[in-house]
């Protein structure tokens, strides 16, 4: 449904994003991952015909990104909700389904539809009244008025709170499970591992793991031996009454019981750890940065 | 996508602009804006229907007996008021003028012989509407005068009126009272409402002698002031609408708002112009109303819209390049005098000279004064505004996209996106050096009309520079966009600057000849007109053709081998390029005498 080949975008000398490649089956929600400047809205606004490729190719439901037709097939909901605020829910939908030629009674009845999914009674109040959480249900709503095959959201739960991001992403979820296709950004890794099926990671432009989460933790991220000890050993911590220390793998394992034995201690517990893709991305950007893990480029768990 | 679909969705964004915008205004707002429009179409309307605005109303007193032949002019004049008729009003500066027992008592004073000259214009007007009302014509006018203005040496200064066509006036040196017997014959006025009182020369023009011709600079002109006051009323409500254009076209740069429209199947242009219909209409409603109130016809109409084009156009423009209201507003209004001073200057000199037809207004006055215009005048006068305000549009739409729309540039940078985003190759050296005529015309008009008013001595070398200063800029400023903004970054090289250059000064100088035009409307008749055409390259044909081509190839070049060294480098390059193009206008003005 959404085929991207080699795509670049080069604003001057600076590239945004360098050869990206990656498909999207139908009813697939495709996550394209990465810190703030990683290249992920500039792909996504590219697939969305907003923004012109310096290189490559990309289709969405057989056009060229290029071809205004497209956009048909296409509902846009860009990072912030940048909406008339003039108008009223009820009159910035009918203008919308109006601009894609859809008949009033069915574009009233979509909005409708998607804005009782999302819990938004209010229709006719002003759009400037209402709070970020209703304007972006608002948007999504207007995303979906010309029943489009392709869903392109950038970071559709960004600065929502808890409630309203489960019931976004749960959405989302269900709009994927009617046959559409979504293509979804966040640097939100949390929402990312709860709602897509397949994912790249971007970094500085690039595409530096791609596939579904479980493969892309296997293929890149390490489990991790949390061993408790009675006694103090190198490189414990202390954990309650007892002492704690990560080993990468059964050797490190058996070293840390050796030395518990020699400090007369013993192993009590052994506990394996899965990496989330947050831990794996970190690990990938950091390789790829060649520094330090910071962390402060993403966070984990709902905001 | 068919054009209906197009046109279709171009409606709908028009009529959803509508409502949004009506959405934003509260009702007081809306209230105090009609009245304040009723109240100025009154004023306006009462001054139509009325006789206008005079402040120059009773503003002499006139000592004249009840059962004078004088008493009717005197009442009849506007700045005249009758007072007795006792000469001893003068002296006690009761009256400026006291006509009795055969005597005309006038003050002593600057005031004193101004009311005497009004008096004796009174008198005259008096006298030429009881002939006129005549039943025999032969005996109220037994001697018919065919004036036929031709045009003279520029050397000469003085001597016959300027200006075209004929007229018939009259013999009137009869005024049998004696009190007015000190003017000279008055053929030279035969304008009628044209010929309103010298602005310049005190009265000596009133009452014949102090005649004139060439240059504003070298006559007291006929200032149609009525008309022109009532022609300027069709640009006032214009600058209101430019400020709403203006401010809703930037809104949707503001925060991303029109991201959206972007996505959907409206394409850019359908965007602009459904967006801008609403206010198009206005402008049309406006001017139609004004020209209602002022008793102007379709012909005022017909001419003030390729203003109104122009000054949306610049507002979209103006619109597109602004980071911020506050940018919005100074350029807006920047452009808004820009245009005003452009439309109105030119036509205060509507009854002087042809030249004045580069502004639209011109046209404006005639129609109110009941004149004609022809169809070559109509698309002289009006051509530049259609073509500067539907090019500004092309320009603004070729950045209406998401990458240009929403960065924060400066106004300058942003021109230059605009230049580059319509640079396909090559090419388009060529191409927009031929575009940027209209510009380039607008822009020496322009100069034209503000220079006019000097002496020609000093006017003209400010021209030579001003008209190679913009015809330069025109020719380079799109290949600097497209070497440093735009596709045309594989050619910053000697041999690529050539070539841009070479293709820059070509497609100028085919342009220009479109300039011709000018010529055949008369432009050339005016000594500065003449220069302006002269260094425009303008010159008969099969006569230094080759001159003016190679002069713009080379210029172009000279500027666009500096373009590819940068900032600093271009503007070396260009002064380089000005300071050539300023020489030969000089030389060519110089060989031609």
């Amino acid at each position: 449904m959404i085929g991207v080949e080699n795509l670049r975008k080069e604003y001057g000398d600076f590239a945004a994003v360098e050869g990206s490649t990656f498909s999207v089956d139908p009813g697939e929600i495709f996550g394209v991952v990465g810190p703030n400047g990683a290249g992920k809205t500039t792909t996504l606004k590219m697939c969305a015909g907003l923004v012109e490729p310096s290189g490559g190719s990309a289709t969405v439901a057989g056009h060229d990104v290029a071809d205004p037709e497209m956009r048909r097939s296409l509902g846009f909901l860009p990072e912030e909700s940048p909406l008339y605020e003039e108008m009223t829910p009820r009159s910035y939908l009918r203008f919308f389904a109006d601009l894609y030629d859809v008949p009033r009674e069915v574009g009233d009845e979509r909005a409708g539809a998607a804005l009782d999914r999302l819990s938004l009674d209010i229709r006719d109040r002003r759009l400037g009244d209402m709070s970020k959480g209703m304007k972006r249900k608002v948007a999504i709503a207007r995303s979906l008025v010309n029943d489009p095959d392709v869903l392109v959201y950038d970071e559709p739960a960004s600065g929502l709170d808890p409630l309203t991001t489960d019931a976004v992403l749960e959405f989302t979820r269900e709009l994927a499970d009617d046959g559409r296709t979504v293509l979804f950004s966040a640097h939100n890794l949390y929402h990312v591992e709860s709602v897509c099926d397949r994912v790249v990671i971007m970094n500085e432009g690039e595409i530096i793991a791609r596939g579904t989460v479980p493969e892309i933790r296997a293929e890149h991220g390490e489990t991790t031996y949390r061993v408790h000890t009675t006694v103090p050993v190198d490189g414990a911590v202390e954990a309650g009454d007892r002492y704690l220390v990560e080993a990468e793998n059964m050797d490190g394992v058996e070293t840390v019981r050796a030395a518990a034995t020699a400090a007369g201690g013993e192993v009590v517990d052994i506990r394996t750890e899965e990496p989330s893709l947050e831990d794996v991305f970190l690990s990938l950007a950091g390789r790829a940065k060649g520094q330090e893990r910071t962390g402060d480029a993403l966070r984990r768990g709902p905001q | 996508m068919s054009r209906r679909d197009r046109v279709a969705r171009t409606l709908q964004i028009a009529r959803w602009e509508v409502s949004r915008s009506a959405d934003t205004l509260d009702r007081t707002t809306v209230v105090v804006f009609l009245v304040a429009l009723l109240a100025a179409g009154t004023v306006v309307a009462t001054g139509a229907v009325g006789d206008g605005v005079a402040p120059d109303r009773d503003i002499y007193r006139v000592g004249v007996a009840p059962d004078s032949a004088y008493r009717a002019p005197v009442e009849d004049a506007t700045p005249l008021r009758p007072v007795a008729a006792d000469p001893g009003l003068v002296a006690s500066g009761r009256a400026e003028v006291v006509v009795a027992d055969g005597e005309v008592a006038v003050a002593d004073s600057a005031k004193g012989r101004a009311a005497l000259a009004a008096f004796r214009s009174a008198v005259r007007e008096h006298n030429l509407a009881l002939m006129g009302a005549e039943a025999n014509r032969s005996a109220a006018f037994p001697v018919a005068v065919d004036l036929r203005y031709v045009s003279r040496d520029a050397g000469a200064l003085a001597g016959t009126g300027a200006g075209s066509g004929t007229t018939t006036g009259g013999d009137e040196t009869d005024e049998s009272d004696g009190a007015a017997d000190e003017g000279g014959d008055e053929g030279d006025e035969g304008g009628g409402a044209l010929a309103v009182p010298d602005l310049g020369a005190g009265t000596a023009g009133l009452f014949g002698g102090s005649t004139s011709g060439g240059s504003p600079a070298e006559i007291s002109p006929p200032f149609p002031f009525a008309s022109l006051v009532l022609a300027f009323a069709f640009l006032v409500p214009m600058n209101f609408v430019v400020q709403a254009y203006g401010s809703t076209m930037l809104e949707e740069r503001i925060g991303r708002r029109g991201e959206l429209l972007l996505v959907s199947p409206a394409t850019p242009g359908e965007i602009v112009a459904g967006k801008t219909l609403p206010y198009l209409g206005a402008m049309v409603g406006l001017v139609v109303a004004v020209a209602a109130l002022v008793g102007g016809g379709a012909l005022s109409v017909a001419a003030v819209f390729p203003i109104a084009i122009t000054f949306l156009g610049a507002t979209f423009a103006t619109a597109m390049f602004a980071r911020s209201f506050k940018e919005l507003t100074f350029v807006t209004v920047s452009v808004s005098v820009f245009l005003t001073a452009y439309a109105f200057v030119p036509a205060i000199f509507t009854n002087v000279t042809p030249v004045a037809l580069i502004s639209p207004l011109t046209v404006v006055v005639r129609d109110l004064q009941g004149g004609s215009v022809s169809v070559a005048e109509y698309l002289f006068s009006t051509g530049p505004a259609y073509l500067v305000g539907t090019s500004l549009f092309v320009l603004g739409v070729g950045i209406y996209r998401e990458e240009d729309l929403f960065t924060q540039r400066s106004v300058p940078l942003k021109l230059l996106d605009a230049l580059a985003a319509r640079i396909a190759g090559r090419r388009s050296a060529a191409t927009l050096a031929v575009l940027s005529i209209p510009f380039v015309l607008l822009a020496e008009l322009l100069a034209l009309a503000l220079l006019f008013a000097l002496p020609r001595e000093a006017a003209l070398p400010v021209l030579f520079v001003a008209v190679a200063g913009v015809e330069e800029v025109a020719k380079s400023l799109h290949v600097y966009a497209g070497l440093h903004e735009g596709p045309l970054g594989d050619d910053r090289t000697t041999r690529g600057a050539l070539v841009l250059g070479g293709l820059a000064g070509l497609g100028f100088f085919v342009g220009e000849k479109l300039f011709v035009v000018i010529q055949a409307v008369g432009l050339t008749a005016v000594p500065l007109g003449e220069a302006t055409a002269a260094t425009a390259g303008v010159l008969p044909v099969g006569v230094l053709l080759v001159a003016p081509l190679a002069l713009h190839v080379v210029t172009a070049s000279v500027s666009a081998l500096g373009a590819v060294r940068g900032p600093r480098g271009y503007a070396v390059g260009l002064a380089a390029a000005v300071t050539l193009h300023a020489g030969y206008n000089l030389a060519v003005v110089t060989s031609l005498g």
